[in-house]
Order: structure tokens, then C-alpha cells, then sequence
């Protein structure tokens, strides 16, 4: 047993002359709930897609519940889950089937998956609608199955790319709580998202990348405290993100050349 | 504040609405990182030039036999031809798949007249209008050659009949717009396609069965014909040059009328695309229903011999396939060849040849040439898991599984539809002898078992994502094909000499013995391909989930 849950050293992705990751030194405790923050294409999906198998570092390890994902890929995998970008849905199965197939895939007896795939469908206000493939469901219904089908099989650690976007309130509202309550059972989780109200309201710990680099990491408090000239207390996550990430003002645009539209 | 957007004139819109079309076309191109597509395109027009240019002359020279020679009423034939196509062809183009959506151009500022023309002469740059167009201006200029009195009526009759199709074409065009918006109905409409092409290649053997039958019956159609427009439009140019002025009139009316009726539908159409008009797909919110309480927990797991992964990557594949209407529907192809050719070449009916090819050589090549209809699926066979791969990849699986399960239902299907050929094969055709049957067996064991193999190793090392319901831009991978055309090869390569060596040797049974050892060679070789695969799979898995996930 180990307390950190996600560590990397010299995480590094090359894809040709650029460098999407650059040298992440990453620790993650166990139980935390961890936001994982940056720009357009700063490089958060490539280090999610790194974390969870779908794909290989140029240099540098991961290591997940103490195990090295290089060496130990299948043991991680089953420890983990994710809701990779772009969901990775089998979208010509209905929801259920999907549930079916996933809880099967990660070794689950059939009366569990079906157990928990329905419960699982119920609890996303997916139930209703038992015939309907996920290639006909709405965009946020997209979502919820695939945050189902992240869970079904109780994993450790739950990566999670962007999970809330397109999902109605009152679902993201349960989600919420259930994420919550995984946390405080010891689950982590490691969240992206460019709703820096939905990070600061639910991680306790926060890194940001930019530019392939990790230009800061740590707790909401560390990172406030670490803003010279602020009142450390009432900086919003999002101050915070922009003094870091909008320090040399190239992020910003420039509103006067949109003078005709105002 | 902002400048308020000037609204350009009507010919100015259409003047942009054609340049978004050019500029499409050109950026479509570009889009081609394969010079080989190019090379395709360019085939595509030369033939599509040579097509248009080569009717227009043989419709140009109809129409001046048909005046010069007296037999006025046959230019009615012409008539019908160009109007089948002009109907027809944007049909079937439209089935495979959304190209430009005319509608998106409803949120600029137009009214509904000028949409309406708008969408209209949207239908003029569509191929089939252009041939048709082509081979109207052919016809009135053969007629005219052949009599000169003829071209106020040509002209007239012409231009009725011009945009008669147009307005026709454009009305089917969008209730097929409106049909094809759901998944579902485009996939049937894709099913009845392919169901349209299987049962063309059935009908020189029906006619040469049935033709006499059937003539009497044909002519008593033909009257009912009269009515339609190309008979009309027949008629007025044949009353012109009779100078019957009366059936030319009710000719042109006739056309006229149409041309009316088929412009109020039209508008009828486009005005409630106009008012926004909703043909989502996404489903309507359900009322909640019952779930049935599922009995699978109480069942035992009828795939468990095959361990939970492999059980539901086989399901899953089983699913996909009933869902698949191009690939479901391609099932009944290895019948229909069997029908065919059966008929064609073999049994007591044969029509194409006066003699037949022996049973015992007949039945193994027939076989042989549906394990190339039946395997070539397997050589792509993560097309139509699209995103899903990645699910693959975070699962905690090794790609052992996935290809055994995906195989596994591979193997099943060939060997299900193999044994209703043969079945069908032996009651049209004959029963080949017991050895022949026997090796045959052996000889597709060992077909499948080596070409898995291959497969699944083209599958991972050229990948090409095809969608559902869709053939337009769903073009297999090409080295993919050259894979599986090269493997077919090699196995035919190796079958056939051994099919030959109880001719050559006089022992009926030495083919069995060769096949069952290739085969039992073949079962091992593709086991201990398994877990290199696997490992090729995860060197492979950024290249796959790239083509994939597009």
C-alpha cells in the first residue's frame, strides 16, 4: 500500500519536433480529489492518455498505486477508470450493452454487471430509454454513460477528461456528490476541466501545465498563498490561473482590433 | 455598435451559394492525402464526360432517325431515358451519405422566394441534371437537323421538360433529405440498395427463364405510360412534326401541368424547411417506461467456456453485425452468387455455356470465391469500432482476447453462410464427390484459419475507420484490400495444385490428407500469432486510435 496514488517522473511526449509534455514530475496522493488545469493545448489530454495506456511516453515513468505502467499495464488498467476525450463509446450498443460489455471487459461476473449497470443507468436518468442506442443519445447522455461505464467496476483512481460538459445540472449536481463520496471512501480522482468554478468547488489539490511544462502545483491554499500582492484568501482559482498561465500576456487577445463590433 | 449586414440581391446570393459549392469541391480535393484518390477522381470524370457525351451523341442521332425515318412516337423513348436518370441517379447518390446540407444556408438572410430559386438552381450543378441537360440540347438538336419546323416545339417542350425534371429532382431530393435525417430509415434505404444491386445480377437468368412470359403483360402497361410526362413531352414533338397541333398543345400542357403541380409541391416543401422544419435525430423525450426485469443473472452464461472478455467482445460483435444494414445485408451475397452462377454455369438449367464446368471443380472454386466475398471484412476489422477502440485500450484486456473474440464470430459466419451455399450449391447445382466435399472442408479451415491471421495483422497495421448506414467516403483501406487480394491470392495459389494432385496422382483422397495437415498447420500458426499480435497491437494503438477516432 502506498499514499501516493500517481506519481511520474519525467513524464515526456514528443509527437515529432513538438513537445506536448515536457519533464512532468507529478505526485498525486491517495483520496485526493486532483485538478488538473491548463490552456488549449497546453498538453492535459496527452498526460491523461499517458496515465491510462492510450499512449506510450517518449521518456519518463508513471507510476499508478505503486505499480510502474510500463511494466504492469493490465494490473494498472484494472484499477483504474477513465473517461478518456472524446468518450470512446461503442455508440451502435445501447446503454445497458455498453455497461454489459465494459463490466465484462474488467472481469465482472455477469450478475454484477448487470446489477451495477442498472443502477449505474437509474442514477444517470438513463433508464428510460433501455432501446435507444448511445449513437442516438444527446451529448451530455453521451457523457453520463461514459462516466457510468468509468465506475462499474469500482476502480481506485478515476481519471476524468472534461466529464461535466453538456451535462445537465441536476445530473452534475449527483455527480458531484457521488464523486465526493468517492473521495472520502479513499478513491482519487484526477479531473480536467475549463470550469475553474467546478475545480476550485471540488479539488482540494490543483496543478497546472502550459505549455507541456508543470508551472505550478499544489493545494487551492498553497497556490493562493503563493500570489504576491494578493489577498491570499479571496483569490479565485480562475485569478490564479490567469496570473500563472496569462503571465507573459500572450494568452491574451487583444480587444481592440474587434473595435467595429462594440 | 455594429453595422447592420446589407442583404446581397438574389443573383448575388446565387452567385455565392454556386461559389460555396466550387469552393467545397476544390477544398474536398485538397483534403485528399492519397494521390490515388485524385488519379480515382479524375477516372471518375474522364468516364463521367465520355458517359454524358457518348449518350448525348447516341440521343442526338435516335432523335434524327426517329424524325427522318417517320417513327415520331419512338422519341418518347428518349424522353423516358433522360428522365429515369435525371430521377433516379441523385436517388441512389443520396443514399450513401450527407454531403453539403443545403438547409444550413436557412440561417442566412434570404427570404423564402429566394430560397426557393435559390434551391432550385442548387439542382442544376448536380451530374444528373448536367447529363440531362446535355442530352435534352442532343435530342433538340437531332430533331431539328431531321426537321427544321420542328425547334419552336423543341424548345418549348425541351424547356418545360428541363424544369420539370428540376423541380421533380429537387422535391424528391428533399423528402429524401427528409427521409435520410434519421439513422434508421437511412440505413433501410441503404439495405434496399444493396438488396436493388443484388437482384440485378438475377436478371438475365429471369428474363432468359421468364421473358416470353412476361411480354403480354408489358404491353399492357405501355398505355398506362401515355400519361406520364416523357410520353407527353413524345407526343408533342411527334404532333409538331405531324403537325397535329392539338397533341402537340396537349403534349406541352400535359408537361405544363406537371411542371405546375410539382413547383406547388415543392414550395409546399421548402417553405416548411423555411419556417424551420425539424429533423434531428436526436430521439423525443420519453415517457418513462417499465424496465423488464432482466433474467440474465438467473441464466447461466451460455459463452462462459470463453472467459468473460472474449464472451463480450463476441457479443458485442454479434450486436454490431444485426446493426450493421450494409454489413448484415451483405450476407445473403454468397447465396445469391451461389443462385447465380449455379444457374449460369451449372445444374440441368445452366444458360450461359454449353458446357458446364465439372461438379468436383465447380464446387471448391465457388467456395473458394465466397471465402473471398466473406473474409475481406476481417482484413479492416476495427472499422466500425470507431471510438470504441479506445475502450479497448484503457480496459485491462490484452488484444489476445479482442482479436479471439472478434474472430471467433468472424469464423462463425463464414462457416454458417459456407454451409447455406453448399447447401444451396447441391440443390441447384449438384453433389460433388465425397472426397471433393471432404477436402473442401479442410481446404476452408485452412482458408480461414491462415487468412485470421493476416487479417488481423492488415487490421492493425492499416486501419480505416467506416461508418455505419454509409458509402460515400466509406472507402475500404487500400492496402488493406491489397492485403487481403494478396493473401487470397497465396491461398488459391496453394489450393489449386493440391485440388489438381488426385487428377495427377489417381488417389481421389490425397487432397484430403494435404488440406487436413494445412489446415491443423494453419490452427496453430494463427494460436501462436496471438500474443505477437497483441504486443504489435499496443506498439500500434496511437496509429489505431488515430484513424479510429476521427
Amino acid at each position: 500500500m502506498t499514499d501516493s496514488a500517481i506519481v511520474t517522473e519525467k513524464l515526456t511526449r514528443r509527437f515529432g519536433n513538438l513537445i506536448a509534455v515536457d519533464g512532468v514530475d507529478l505526485t498525486v496522493a491517495a483520496g485526493q480529489f486532483f485538478g488538473f488545469l491548463g490552456p488549449n493545448g497546453a498538453g492535459k489530454s496527452t498526460t491523461i492518455k499517458m496515465l491510462t495506456g492510450l499512449l506510450a511516453p517518449t521518456s519518463g515513468r508513471a507510476t499508478l498505486l505503486g505499480l510502474d505502467f510500463a511494466s504492469n499495464p493490465i494490473e494498472v488498467k484494472r484499477q483504474i477508470g477513465v473517461v478518456p476525450e472524446g468518450m470512446g463509446l461503442f455508440e451502435r450498443l445501447t446503454g445497458a450493452e455498453y455497461l454489459e460489455f465494459v463490466g465484462r471487459m474488467y472481469g465482472l461476473d455477469r450478475p454484477t454487471t448487470q446489477r451495477r449497470s442498472e443502477e449505474l443507468l437509474d442514477f444517470m436518468q438513463l433508464a428510460d430509454r433501455p432501446k435507444t442506442l448511445i449513437a442516438d443519445y444527446s451529448h451530455g447522455m453521451q457523457k453520463k454513460i461514459a462516466l457510468a461505464a468509468a465506475v462499474i467496476h469500482g476502480p481506485r483512481i478515476l481519471f476524468l477528461d472534461e466529464p461535466f460538459e453538456g451535462v445537465d445540472a441536476l445530473a452534475a449536481g449527483a455527480l458531484k456528490a457521488l464523486l465526493g463520496r468517492m473521495t472520502e471512501r479513499g478513491v482519487t480522482i484526477f479531473l480536467t476541466s475549463h470550469v475553474l468554478e467546478i475545480v476550485e468547488r471540488l479539488c482540494s489539490h490543483v496543478a497546472i501545465i502550459a505549455k507541456g511544462r508543470l508551472v505550478a502545483q499544489g493545494s487551492l491554499e498553497e497556490l493562493r498563498a503563493g500570489i504576491a500582492g494578493e489577498e491570499g484568501s479571496k483569490t479565485t482559482l480562475e485569478q490564479i490561473f490567469l496570473s500563472i498561465v496569462g503571465q507573459d500576456g500572450s494568452q491574451r487577445p487583444n480587444l481592440e482590433e474587434l473595435s467595429w463590433l462594440m | 455598435m455594429a453595422d447592420v449586414a446589407r442583404i446581397p440581391g438574389l443573383w448575388e446570393q446565387i452567385r455565392l451559394v454556386a461559389g460555396l459549392r466550387r469552393r467545397i469541391l476544390i477544398n474536398n480535393l485538397r483534403r485528399k492525402n492519397n494521390q490515388w484518390d485524385l488519379v480515382g477522381m479524375v477516372l471518375l470524370g474522364i468516364f463521367g464526360a465520355f458517359l454524358v457525351i457518348g449518350v448525348a451523341i447516341a440521343v442526338s442521332f435516335g432523335a434524327y432517325s426517329f424524325i427522318s425515318s417517320g417513327r415520331e412516337n419512338w422519341i418518347a423513348l428518349l424522353f423516358w431515358g433522360i428522365f429515369l436518370f435525371w430521377q433516379l441517379f441523385p436517388v441512389f447518390t443520396a443514399g450513401f451519405g450527407a454531403g453539403f446540407e443545403f438547409r444550413t444556408l436557412l440561417r442566412f438572410p434570404f427570404n423564402l422566394r429566394a430560397f426557393y430559386i435559390i434551391g432550385l438552381a442548387y439542382g442544376i450543378a448536380d451530374f444528373a441534371a448536367l447529363a440531362g441537360i446535355s442530352w435534352l440540347l442532343a435530342l433538340t438538336i437531332g430533331a431539328t437537323v431531321a426537321n427544321h419546323g420542328l425547334f419552336p416545339t423543341l424548345l418549348i417542350i425541351c424547356g418545360l421538360f428541363l424544369f420539370m425534371n428540376l423541380t421533380l429532382e429537387r422535391l424528391v431530393g428533399s423528402w429524401l433529405e427528409r427521409i435520410l435525417a434519421r439513422r434508421r430509415t437511412r440505413e433501410i434505404f441503404f439495405a434496399l440498395f444493396i438488396l436493388l444491386i443484388v437482384s440485378v445480377q438475377l436478371i438475365n437468368p429471369v428474363l432468359q427463364r421468364y421473358g416470353h412470359a412476361a411480354q403480354p403483360w408489358v404491353r399492357q402497361v405501355l398505355p398506362y405510360l401515355s400519361v406520364f410526362p416523357p410520353s407527353l413531352a413524345g407526343r408533342a414533338v411527334a404532333g409538331a412534326s405531324r403537325i397535329h397541333s392539338f397533341d402537340a398543345l396537349l403534349g406541352e400542357a400535359g408537361v405544363l401541368l406537371y411542371l405546375l403541380v410539382f413547383s406547388a409541391f415543392l414550395w409546399m416543401r421548402f417553405a416548411a424547411e423555411y419556417r424551420g422544419e425539424e429533423l434531428s435525430e436526436t430521439a423525443a423525450p420519453a415517457r418513462a417506461v417499465v424496465r423488464p426485469v432482466s433474467r440474465v443473472a438467473e441464466r447461466s452464461d451460455a459463452l462462459r467456456l470463453l472467459g468473460p472478455q472474449v464472451a463480450a467482445v463476441l457479443r458485442k460483435e454479434f450486436r454490431y453485425l444485426t446493426r450493421n444494414s450494409f454489413a448484415f445485408f451483405l450476407l445473403i451475397m454468397p447465396l445469391v452468387m451461389v443462385l447465380v452462377f449455379g444457374t449460369q454455369f451449372g445444374g440441368t438449367h445452366h444458360t450461359a455455356i454449353k458446357h458446364p464446368p465439372p461438379i468436383d471443380l465447380f464446387f471448391p472454386g465457388m467456395m473458394g470465391y465466397l471465402i473471398l466475398i466473406l473474409m475481406s471484412p476481417a482484413y479492416n476489422c476495427f472499422a466500425f469500432d470507431g471510438k470504441g477502440i479506445q475502450t479497448y485500450f484503457i480496459s485491462p484486456v490484452s488484444f489476445r482476447q479482442i482479436f479471439l473474440g472478434k474472430n471467433l464470430v468472424q469464423a462463425v459466419i463464414c462457416l454458417f453462410e459456407l454451409a447455406l451455399s453448399m447447401a444451396a450449391f447441391i440443390y441447384v447445382v449438384g453433389r460433388p464427390s465425397l472426397p471433393v466435399l471432404i477436402a473442401t472442408f479442410a481446404a476452408i479451415i485452412f482458408a480461414i484459419a491462415g487468412q485470421l491471421t493476416i487479417a488481423n495483422w492488415s487490421s492493425l497495421n492499416f486501419p480505416r475507420k467506416l461508418n455505419f448506414g454509409q458509402m460515400r467516403g466509406q472507402r475500404q483501406s487500400g492496402m488493406a484490400a491489397l492485403v487481403s487480394i494478396g493473401s487470397q491470392v497465396l491461398m488459391a495459389g496453394i489450393s489449386t495444385p493440391i485440388l489438381f494432385l488426385s487428377r495427377w496422382t489417381g488417389n481421389p483422397w490425397l487432397p484430403v490428407e494435404v488440406f487436413a495437415f494445412l489446415a491443423a498447420a494453419a490452427v496453430v500458426g494463427y494460436t501462436s500469432s496471438l500474443d505477437p499480435l497483441a504486443a504489435l497491437a499496443e506498439k500500434k494503438k496511437e496509429t489505431l486510435i488515430e484513424a479510429l477516432s476521427k
